[in-house]
Order: C-alpha cells, then structure tokens, then sequence
C-alpha cells in the first residue's frame, strides 16, 4: 500500500532496471497501490527493446510496444525514477527493510527545465560515436540520447566536452548546468527487484571474425538499428563504404555454446532475432540474398518453427556449419570460411556484409550492490533463482526477486512474464509484512 | 544569468582526445561540403576527390546526413551507391 510515513525517500519497492522487465514489474506494483522507485542506470528508459525494429515472432513494431508501456511508467504517480543512476549498499534493516543509496550522476542538464529542442545539439561543435546507434554514426557531446528517450532530456558527455560554452549560451530554458554533481540519495524500501537485464557479448573478443578490423562485419545490434525509421543510414548499407548489400551472412551462435569465450550456455534468442531480420532485410532490400550459417536452430517458442519455416520459403539460405574464420577482401567483401557439416567439407563463401549474432552474458555487478547480504549468482554468474519451479522469482535474500534476463538469457515475452511473476510475488511478500 | 560554463572551466582539463575530435570533424565537414558544391557524389566518389579513408567518408557524410547538412539523392546505375547531396537551405 502506499507509504504514508513522512519522508520522501521510503518507497515500497526498489527497481533495479527500466527496461522492459523493470517498466512491467514497476507498474504492476504501482497499479496494485505501491509506491515504487525506479532506478535506470543509463539516459533513458527502455532498456534494449526499445532500440529495437520489431519484435520475432509476430513481426509488431518493437517501440510501438515498448513506448506506450515506457510512459505510463513515467507518468504514473506511485513511481518515482531515477535515470543515469546506480544503486549502491543495500543493505537489509531487521527483517523487514532495506536501505540503500541512488548515486545520480550528473546529466549536467537540468530534467525538468529541458524542453528537448536540441538547440544545444545544433551548436555544439564536437563529434564523439552515437552508442545508441552502436557507433555507425556520430552524435554531440550535447546530445539528447535518442528521438524516443523517455525523459527526452539532453545530457552532456562531459568526458569529450570541451567546455566551449555553446551549448548554454544556445539553451533559451536556461536547463544546461555545470555546476551539477554526483547527488547520493538514500532511500529505505521494503521490498527489491532486480531486473538488470544483460550484455551483449563485446565481438572484439571473437578475433577470428574480425569485427572493428573489418568495417563490414557488423553486430546484430547494429543491423537491427538500420532496419529501424530512426536508422543511422537511409537504407541498410555496408559500413565501409555506403554500398548496398547484396549477399549477406549471418553467423550464428557467435560467442554463444562456446567454452573458448567462457559461454557455454545458449543464448535462446540469436536464432530468432537473426531469422526476423533477415526477413526485414528481404523487405528493405528485395535483391538481396541473405544465408544464415548456424549450428542448430533452437525455434523452440510458440509460432517460432512457422517463423523459421517462413523465413525458408521467403528464400533464406539456411547452411549447417560452424563458421571458424573470417578475411577481408581489399573491395571490403569477406571470405567465410566454414565447416559445412552436411557435406563433411571446408568450404569458403565470399558475402558483402557478415551480421555477427553475438550472444548475451549476465550482467555482473549485481551481487556488488548488497552489502552485508549475499546476492547468490548461479555459474554463469545470472541471479541464482533458488526455487526455480515452484517459484522462478525469489533469489537468496528473502524480499529481492528476479524478474526478466537478469535471471538467465530469455526472449522479450518470457521477461514481461517473469516480470508480472516477479510483481505479484514482490506484492505479496510486502502485504504479508504489514 | 552568468554562465555555469564558467565554473567549470576552473575546475575541469579540457583532454587532448576532445579537442582533436572537434578540430577531425571540422576538417572532415568542411571537405565534405567543399566536394559536394558542384553536384551529388557518392562515398566512393567522395574518397577519391577527398582522399579521405573511405569508412571515414562513410562514418561523417552519414553523421552530417543526420544533422541535416547533407541528404540521400538517388542511387547509381548498378543498384550500388547513393548520391549524397547538400541539403538545399
Ligand atoms: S538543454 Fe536546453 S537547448 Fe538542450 S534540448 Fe534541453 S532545452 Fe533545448
Ligand atoms: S560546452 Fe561542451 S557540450 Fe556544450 S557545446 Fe561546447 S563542447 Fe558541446
């Protein structure tokens, strides 16, 4: 139920996320009456789904989605949220509190001043990679994140900013600060939830494929971004040189059920979001042959086998092997070379653009956010769910639950339903407390 | 209003990386402007005329592409390559 105790800063539930898992868990709660907290640590809510073109296996529109949730959550009057901030020193309080500290860090633009005209975009003079367009284009060092930011709230990048001043004499609400710093907020909740997500495993660590030596050998993240309206390029395009593809691969289980990475784990949705894209890529650019080189096809989910089955009918070339290197032609074309498992053979192919399906890791650190109390992660370091059947939600400390990837790698519907599990667990564990 | 800029400055070094990304994107807009003048181009074209790194060219042209300096003409004869022209002001 609502706290009615004097002080701001008691909230009945912690979020640790606002992503997609943390936005429904959130809600939930906040719809059944309890004051909640959120706390995001990048810009913007929205977590990956967000950024993404559509959703497998029904082809909806991903933002479509994800927007209307986003803002509710930011408008609802039982949730607070704290974006670009960290959760620090939880700590349990007897046996039915915990305290913690928020460190905001310093967007160095004030929230509710910024009208998000980017008037301080235009004049800023300096070009460092756009992260949410996985560094295919450039953005300012005074920059709002992306056009559906929720806040839609210009940041700085203080670190590349040199302090040319144009950005505040540019802003007519006044909103750009300086003086901004570090704010810790503490804060007494009742109940956690950590919905943290995951990361995205970082290619460089897959030297054979040559991903940032090779300009055309792409993430799946970064085609996902130039199947989207707000792409970086006005169409698909290669990276090196703004050619239109026209025979591209995907490799999968890249950095997936692979020891020599330390990933032995599946990472359930590479399959999936890598045949979904191809078919967007047939639709972008009908000319196009696209082959996807897998070791298995896990199509395991409702209406995922019709998907991949649709995917085989519109012409995508399905090929059983183990991708173990790629080279790079001086015409930016590249050379996979591969064991074709059917036919027994080493063979090479040349494709004008590779799309890595790199895999997902935990995101670590979570366990670092408790103190005095033991966070128990399983051994690829995810949240450990201690009843994983009779309740997927509850972690080792009674009253922090799980909800969405922060409990291990899984697709966009089983968060949102791990997420409402999480909800009503996280509800009924702090009714049963008063 | 005095400016909070100011207060900063006295606290903060301004890196070496920061000022030469300024001084790169300044240089690469200014030749990408300068070889667009006459008529539309394409990054291999723009390469060559500017003899610029043609992943560079790629990287900038799109990035000014996106803050409305430059936009997407038609494509060439063989299906390949856009033509990128100045946005008309
Ligand atoms: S900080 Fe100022 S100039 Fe920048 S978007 Fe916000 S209101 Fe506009
Ligand atoms: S002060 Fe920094 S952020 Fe503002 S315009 Fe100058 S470089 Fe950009």
């Amino acid at each position: 139920m609502p706290d009615t105790t004097e002080t701001t800063n008691r909230f009945d539930a912690l979020v640790i996320g606002g992503g997609i898992a943390g936005a429904e868990a959130a809600l939930n709660l906040a719809n059944m009456g309890f004051s909640v907290v959120i706390v995001e640590k990048d810009l913007s809510l929205g977590g990956k789904m967000i950024h993404l073109s559509k959703v497998f296996p029904t082809l909806d529109c991903s933002a479509c989605i994800t927007t209307p949730k986003i803002s509710e959550t930011a408008r609802h009057p039982n949730i607070k949220i704290f974006t670009y901030s960290e959760v620090h020193d939880i700590k349990k309080l007897g046996e039915n509190r915990f305290t913690a500290q928020i460190h905001k860090k310093p967007r160095y633009v004030k929230e509710d001043e910024c009208t998000g005209c980017e008037a301080c975009e235009k004049v800023c003079p300096v070009i460092v990679e756009d992260q949410f367009q996985f560094d295919l284009v450039g953005r300012k060092v005074a920059y709002i994140p992306f056009s559906i930011a929720n806040p839609r709230v210009a940041a700085i990048d203080i670190e590349n900013c040199i302090l040319c001043g144009a950005c505040e004499k540019a802003c007519l609400a006044e909103a750009i600060d300086f003086t901004q710093e570090m704010e810790i907020i503490p804060i007494e909740i009742k109940a956690v939830v950590v919905a943290t997500g995951y990361h995205l495993i970082d290619p460089v660590k897959l030297p054979n494929y040559g991903y940032s030596k090779f300009k055309n050998v792409v993430t799946a993240m970064q085609m996902e971004r130039q199947l989207v309206p707000t792409r970086p390029f006005n169409t698909v395009l290669r990276p090196k040189d703004g050619k239109m593809p026209e025979n591209i691969a995907y490799v999968l289980c890249a950095g997936s059920r692979d020891e020599t990475v330390g990933n032995p784990i599946c990472s359930q949705i590479c399959c999936m979001y890598s045949i979904k894209q191809a078919q967007l890529i047939m639709g972008a650019l009908p000319m196009a042959d696209v082959t996807i080189y897998y070791l298995h096809i896990r199509a395991f989910g409702k209406g995922f086998n019709e998907f991949y089955l649709q995917a085989k009918s519109m012409g995508v070339d399905f090929v059983k092997g183990k991708v173990a290197k790629i080279t790079e032609k001086e015409n930016g074309n590249l050379i996979v070379r591969y064991e074709d498992v059917y036919k027994g053979k080493v063979k090479e192919t040349e494709h004008d653009l590779v799309v890595l399906a790199n895999g997902i890791l935990a995101n670590d650190g979570i366990s670092e956010m408790f103190d005095g109390v033991k966070l128990e992660t399983d051994p690829f370091h995810y949240v450990k769910q201690i009843d994983e059947l009779a309740n997927p939600t509850r972690t080792s400390i009674p009253g922090v639950f799980v909800a969405g990837a922060a409990s291990g790698p899984m697709d966009i519907p089983d968060s949102i339903l791990s997420a409402g599990a999480a909800s009503s667990e996280t509800a009924s564990y702090i009714r049963r407390l008063s | 209003m005095s400016k909070t800029i100011n207060i900063i400055k006295e606290k903060r070094q301004v890196t070496e990386m920061a000022k030469q990304r300024r001084k790169t994107y300044a240089d690469i807009r200014k030749q990408l402007l300068q070889a667009l003048e006459e008529e539309g181009k394409t990054i291999p074209e723009l390469a060559t005329s500017t003899g610029l790194p043609i992943e560079d060219v790629t990287y900038y042209l799109m990035t000014m592409r996106k803050f409305g300096d430059v936009v997407t003409g038609s494509v060439d004869d063989d299906d390949a390559y856009f033509y990128y022209e100045l946005k008309k002001k």
